[in-house]
């Protein structure tokens, strides 16, 4: 059975609105991510589901709990990272540990095995405030304080924004730790690239989910040839291929360009070469290649935007 | 139980930590004992008098040595034309003219009926109102000791007189009246109550500094502490934990309670060694009623804290409604001086009730019966505004 279950679900601020028409369901034990952009409404789904906030209609359940009601009941055994550090910054390590340890009346002895791995890591500034940790030190705080209480469900809310790679990646590693504790994970995050490493992930845009699945099947959903190629003159070629004379939808992906076409890169590869030549573009690399979540993520932006038009 | 204790500590720790706030908490009581009851004072001193004299007899002349051997004047003499005295004042040089009459001391020899111009300078009307106390005050001695019995008075205003003055482009109104005296027995009795005033202000404002001290802890302390929760995002990492409303509501009031009543015996500590203030009434029962003064202010700190979303708001809503509270009050002017208006808005001014039994257990030693009536509105605030605060207080939002 779903441990979260949430249906047609809306939430709008004024006259944004936040969330609209959100149904999905998350399984024991997976890692399910809510990827997309900022805005996209990511953290009013967390704080609705999280109990901290009522949404406008539709229904939403969290551990079989109406969270409308049965919030009480619901935050016993859930566990919240914010997006934003929220810890005591004045207390110490170790205070702030105690203090959400005896909030949810729980024996720190007794989980501590959970959190341990992380705990060892943060046991040389046990004594040092909250405040002046460093930000990866400060994140797995935090999460030691969403844990201490062994939760059923841990909400992360974007927890590796403003990390570096090297914590991001250590965080990740952590978050697969947790789930084979047999604790279910949902987590948010902007980084495509993060998104790989859930069990499923839903892409959040203006409020809507626009695709909800495993990360590999939203890869092999991916229609038409993604090509892609190293050039000097992006910003040129980007202005110059909403002229080209052939169908195709272009980004900017680093230091390359992007391109998906609707034909095989062999029926179209002359003509492309052709144009490439015309407008005296340098350019290497030009190969196809197989798309990641955030090909498939700005494939299925792009043709939401274009069938809205 | 736990959760509350644990709570408390919680507070207490930030509390000292937080080293501005302690000994902000520290300093401003004994900064205001200190500074207050000196400055904030309607004692006049150094009022500049002038005389305009047309007599110029003896007994003129021994009138105005009086003034210059009083420590509350600055005699600036006899001033030759009405002008340029009149000059002087607008220059604000001066605060009083006093224009004896020509003949005077053959009228007052004769025991006719004369009279004594005085005029004051009104810009200032504290210092107008009691400085004219004063001169008649030493006028009123004088003639007693003249032993002249027989002068009737009359204090009615002559004329009012209005002149403008330029000041750096903008127009300020100069009022100065013209009162006309003739001195009178009768008015040495005002003489005890106004050169002892020190004393009997120093009974009146310290006792309101203790509730000033009350005040902000229990509502500013509060409402700030919990806005900053809100701020630093606290306060929703708190929510989400499966603790109930009540708990937070008393792990926020206990210890800013505790902090109260410290400072509140902190100050009645000042108040006796600094000021020899003695407590007249029961101790236990002072300490009672400001608990419940206390609880009053938590409860709306905790409210106001509910409405505020930052602790610029919050600041500025307990700033007005501190305000409002000590203006009405009767801490600094007496109530009964205010319109009906303003004494109906004071029944809901926690403050006043706090204010006069305060004042009447340690002034007048009043016991519990004496303030019965204030005892129980504070009570019944006390409840409304924490049952307020508790429904208001959302620990999820819409």
């Amino acid at each position: 059975m779903a441990l979260i279950e949430v249906t047609h679900l809306n939430k709008a601020y004024g006259k944004v609105k936040a969330l609209q028409d959100v149904s999905f369901d998350v399984h024991e034990s997976e890692v399910f991510g809510v990827v997309g952009p900022d805005g996209a409404g990511k953290s009013t789904l967390f704080n609705i589901l999280t109990t901290l906030l009522l949404p406008d209609s539709g229904n939403a359940t969290v551990l079989h709990h109406d969270v409308r009601t049965d919030y009480l009941e619901i935050r016993k055994h859930i566990g919240y990272l914010p997006g934003t550090f929220s810890l005591y910054p004045d207390l110490s390590v170790e205070e702030n540990l105690v203090f959400f340890a005896t909030m949810y009346q729980s024996d720190i002895e007794k989980n501590m095995p959970l959190i341990l791995p992380i705990w060892q890591q943060l046991l040389p500034f046990k004594k040092r405030p909250a405040g002046k940790l460093s930000g990866g030190m400060k994140q797995k705080l935090a999460l030691c304080c969403a844990l201490i209480h062994k939760p059923t469900l841990l909400f992360l809310d974007e927890p590796t924004t403003g990390v570096d790679p090297v914590s991001r990646k250590e965080f990740w590693e952590i978050l697969r730790s947790i789930k084979q504790q047999g604790i279910t994970v949902v987590v948010s995050t902007p980084y495509m690239d993060e998104a790989t490493l859930c069990d499923r992930i839903a892409l959040l845009q203006n409020g809507q989910f626009i695709k909800m699945d495993t990360p590999q099947a939203i890869i092999s959903d991916f229609r038409g040839t993604l090509v892609s190629l190293r050039t000097p003159d992006i910003f040129r070629l980007h202005k110059l291929l909403s002229n080209a004379p052939f169908r195709c939808t272009y980004y900017p992906y680093g230091e390359h360009m992007h391109i998906i076409l609707e034909q095989p890169l062999e029926e179209l590869l002359p003509q492309l070469k052709q144009f490439l030549d015309q407008h005296q573009i340098q350019f290497s690399h030009i190969q196809q290649i197989t798309p990641s979540v955030e090909d498939c993520f700005i494939e299925i932006v792009k043709n939401s935007h274009a069938q809205n038009h | 139980m736990r959760v509350i204790l644990i709570l408390i500590k919680k507070e207490f720790l930030q509390v000292f930590r937080n080293s501005l706030l302690w000994k902000i908490l520290l300093l401003a009581p004994l900064a205001e004992f200190l500074l207050f009851p000196y400055t904030a004072d309607y004692e006049i001193k150094n009022v500049h008098v002038a005389f305009i004299d047309h007599d110029k007899s003896t007994l003129t002349a021994d009138i105005q040595s009086k003034f210059s051997a009083s420590p509350y004047f600055i005699n600036h003499g006899d001033i030759a034309s009405k002008q340029e005295a009149d000059q002087m004042m607008k220059n604000d040089e001066i605060d009083f003219i006093i224009e004896f009459p020509d003949q005077f001391e053959n009228a007052i020899v004769r025991q006719e009926q004369t009279k004594i111009l005085i005029t004051a300078n009104a810009i200032n009307t504290v210092k107008a109102g009691l400085g004219s106390e004063y001169v008649q005050t030493v006028l009123g001695n004088y003639f007693t000791d003249l032993g002249e019995q027989a002068l009737q008075m009359s204090a009615v205003p002559l004329s009012a007189l209005n002149t403008t003055a330029e000041s750096s482009g903008e127009a300020q109104e100069m009022t100065a009246s013209v009162l006309s005296h003739t001195p009178q027995a009768q008015l040495v009795t005002t003489h005890v109550y106004w050169f002892n005033e020190q004393m009997n202000y120093q009974n009146l404002i310290v006792p309101g500094l203790l509730i000033i001290l009350v005040t902000l802890i229990g509502a500013y302390v509060t409402a700030l502490n919990i806005v900053r929760e809100k701020e630093i995002g606290t306060i929703e990492q708190v929510n989400v934990t499966p603790i109930k409303k009540w708990q937070f509501l008393l792990g926020k009031m206990i210890p800013f309670w505790i902090l109260g009543m410290v400072e509140f015996g902190a100050g009645l500590v000042i108040m006796k060694l600094m000021f020899g203030i003695t407590i007249q009434g029961s101790l236990l029962l002072l300490l009672g009623l400001t608990s419940v003064y206390l609880l009053v202010m938590l409860g709306l700190g905790f409210f106001i804290s509910s409405m505020a979303n930052n602790q610029l708001q919050a600041m500025f809503i307990v700033f007005f409604l501190f305000i409002l509270f000590v203006m009405l009050s009767g801490v600094f002017t007496p109530i009964e001086g205010m319109p009906d208006w303003a004494q109906y808005i004071n029944y809901a001014n926690p403050m006043s009730f706090f204010m006069s039994a305060l004042k009447t257990i340690i002034l007048k030693g009043s016991t519990i019966e004496n303030i019965r009536h204030q005892f129980i509105v504070l009570s019944v605030m006390a409840v409304v505004l924490n049952t307020a605060a508790l429904l208001s207080y959302r620990d999820k939002a819409k």
